[in-house]
């Protein structure tokens, strides 16, 4: 597969207002939010029971450039879940605006795509049926249906278990499965909660490589939620480190696509980067 | 197999002995020769087809209704928390109670006939139906709802795409179970006042001490038993290929 994508920003770390300030426009363009995938202005979360000092989110203005690999890096309850649920409509928050792809979150869904840390595969589906469940919500037919499916299979590397149930998969192969599911809807804007956490070390290394070469194909903006720094560091063009609701810093990240992971991670570019940022998160 | 086979020519041999060196009372214990002796009695005599196909004919009947009636409730219970919260106290109190008991005033209300026999098995079978059906949406995987929340899927898609098929294993546990119990209640009711069925036959042979007759008739009904679980097994298993073995 022929990886397309390349490194559009400058390195450095920088405070929140520094990325709004020197957003560019979008190189893929293709959304309605003229340039932005999505954007978070003043956005603020409180649940019940919480305290009024402790919100889930406090005041955060975000915003995500097309064709951007955006990752939220945070402890456990610092708001990375919640962003992604104000992002895709299941949450409303208390104050702010919400734009995505130009609008609000509920009318973008079509255009959207999410991953979880688990797949989510329905057990009585074969992988094909699988992927063929968010075409049949956008109302697809069936021929239109089988042909997409069987082809983003493929393109996972997953073309030889199309009639598999998830149960004949390995935990990798249901994962490529819910990452054909996500990508043969040709989403905008992929929002992502740890999809990789459940995965041992070596498929998870595999799976990010295959998620970043599919990925690279399309003009989609991408927003990660992870507890793992390294990965993050790994596939982001911009890390947004969150504590308390807040975000702490923003992080561009230097280095050039296509990413070659398992030479990266080995790399001193690397270690200096991931040793600077475990400094700043202590 | 051979090991099932085995345990069975056992227990026939051992209650053999039992009857032979009259272990227990005579009356009680019957030789299997005795007990054969008489379902060939009931075969011969006619008695045992329509004593047989009114018993079959209640327990489906009133597993038909329950099924219908069982599975909507259950599933709309649980599609909608604020009735579910309403009538979760009285569905736990009628399921706590005794329904066996309901069955002379059952017999009251319809009569005695079919229909009688069929409300007090739709009474025990109903509620295990409906709280299969109801714990079958509920154990929906949520990551898969919030998914297909966010693809944009319509309630009537979440719910034709996801929350009837993950509810169809714990609903035909609920069937399998109610098979049971709706043979259970019909036969319970047959023998309370019954003009035809097993359990009047029971009843009847039981009044004139005819325990090889007894015998021979609750053979019939854990045949019958036997046979309908096997049935649904094998409809359970073509309905949920899908499954792991």
């Amino acid at each position: 597969m022929t990886v397309v994508k390349s490194n559009r920003r400058q390195a450095g770390l920088g405070h929140p207002s520094d990325d709004q300030a020197a957003t560019p426009p979008a190189p893929g363009g293709g959304t309605d939010g003229g340039g932005v995938a999505f954007s978070l202005e003043g956005v603020s979360v409180s649940f019940p029971g919480s305290s009024a000092n402790h919100p889930a989110l406090d005041d955060v203005s975000l915003r995500c450039r097309d064709g951007e690999f955006l990752v939220l890096v945070g402890r456990s309850g610092s708001g990375k879940t919640t962003i992604l649920n104000v992002l895709s409509g299941l949450l409303e928050p208390d104050a702010g605006e919400v734009s995505i792809l130009g609008g609000r979150p509920r009318a973008a869904r079509p255009r959207m795509g999410f991953m979880f840390a688990r797949d989510a595969l329905m057990p009585w589906r074969t992988a094909r049926r699988n992927v063929e469940l968010g075409l049949e919500i956008l109302g697809r037919s069936g021929g239109e249906r089988r042909e997409a499916a069987t082809s983003m299979l493929e393109r996972v590397g997953l073309g030889h278990a199309v009639n598999r149930l998830p149960w004949q998969l390995s935990q990798g192969m249901r994962q490529r499965v819910a990452l054909a599911r996500t990508w043969v809807r040709q989403p905008k804007l992929l929002l992502m909660d740890e999809p990789f956490s459940a995965l041992d070390a070596q498929t998870r290394r595999e799976s990010q490589q295959v998620f970043l070469e599919t990925w690279a194909g399309t003009s989609a903006s991408v927003v990660l939620v992870t507890h793992d720094l390294t990965e993050a560091l790994l596939l982001a063009d911009r890390l947004v480190l969150l504590s308390a609701g807040r975000i702490l810093r923003e992080v561009e990240i230097p280095f050039e696509r296509p990413r070659d992971l398992d030479q990266l991670v080995v790399s001193q570019e690397f270690r200096d980067l991931e040793r600077e940022l475990w400094e700043l998160l202590r | 197999m051979a090991a099932q086979v085995l345990l069975f020519a056992g227990f026939i041999g051992l209650w053999g002995l039992a009857a032979r060196f009259e272990i227990g009372r005579p009356i009680v214990v019957r030789s299997p020769a005795a007990v054969w002796n008489a379902l060939r009695d009931l075969v011969a005599s006619g008695q045992l087809w329509p004593h047989t196909w009114s018993t079959l004919q209640a327990t489906l009947i009133a597993l038909a209704l329950a099924a219908v009636i069982g599975v909507a409730t259950g599933l709309g219970l649980a599609l909608s928390p604020t009735l579910e919260r309403i009538v979760t106290p009285y569905l736990s109190a009628l399921n706590a109670a005794p329904r066996i008991a309901f069955g002379p005033v059952f017999i009251i209300i319809f009569g005695i006939g079919l229909s009688s026999k069929v409300a007090l098995a739709f009474s025990v079978v109903i509620f295990v139906v409906i709280l299969n059906a109801r714990a079958g949406v509920h154990a929906a995987d949520p990551d898969v709802v919030r998914l297909m929340e966010v693809m944009g899927a319509s309630r009537r898609a979440v719910f034709t795409k996801l929350l009837f098929p993950v509810a169809i294993p714990s609903i035909f546990a609920g069937l399998r179970l109610g098979l049971i119990y709706s043979l259970l209640g019909v036969v319970t009711s047959e023998m309370i006042a019954a003009r035809e069925g097993l359990g009047q036959l029971v009843a009847q042979y039981s009044g004139n001490f005819q325990l090889d007759y007894v015998y021979a008739v609750i053979a019939v009904l854990i045949v019958i038993g036997t046979l309908l679980n096997a049935i649904a097994g094998v409809v359970e298993r073509r309905l949920l290929w899908w499954k792991a073995p």
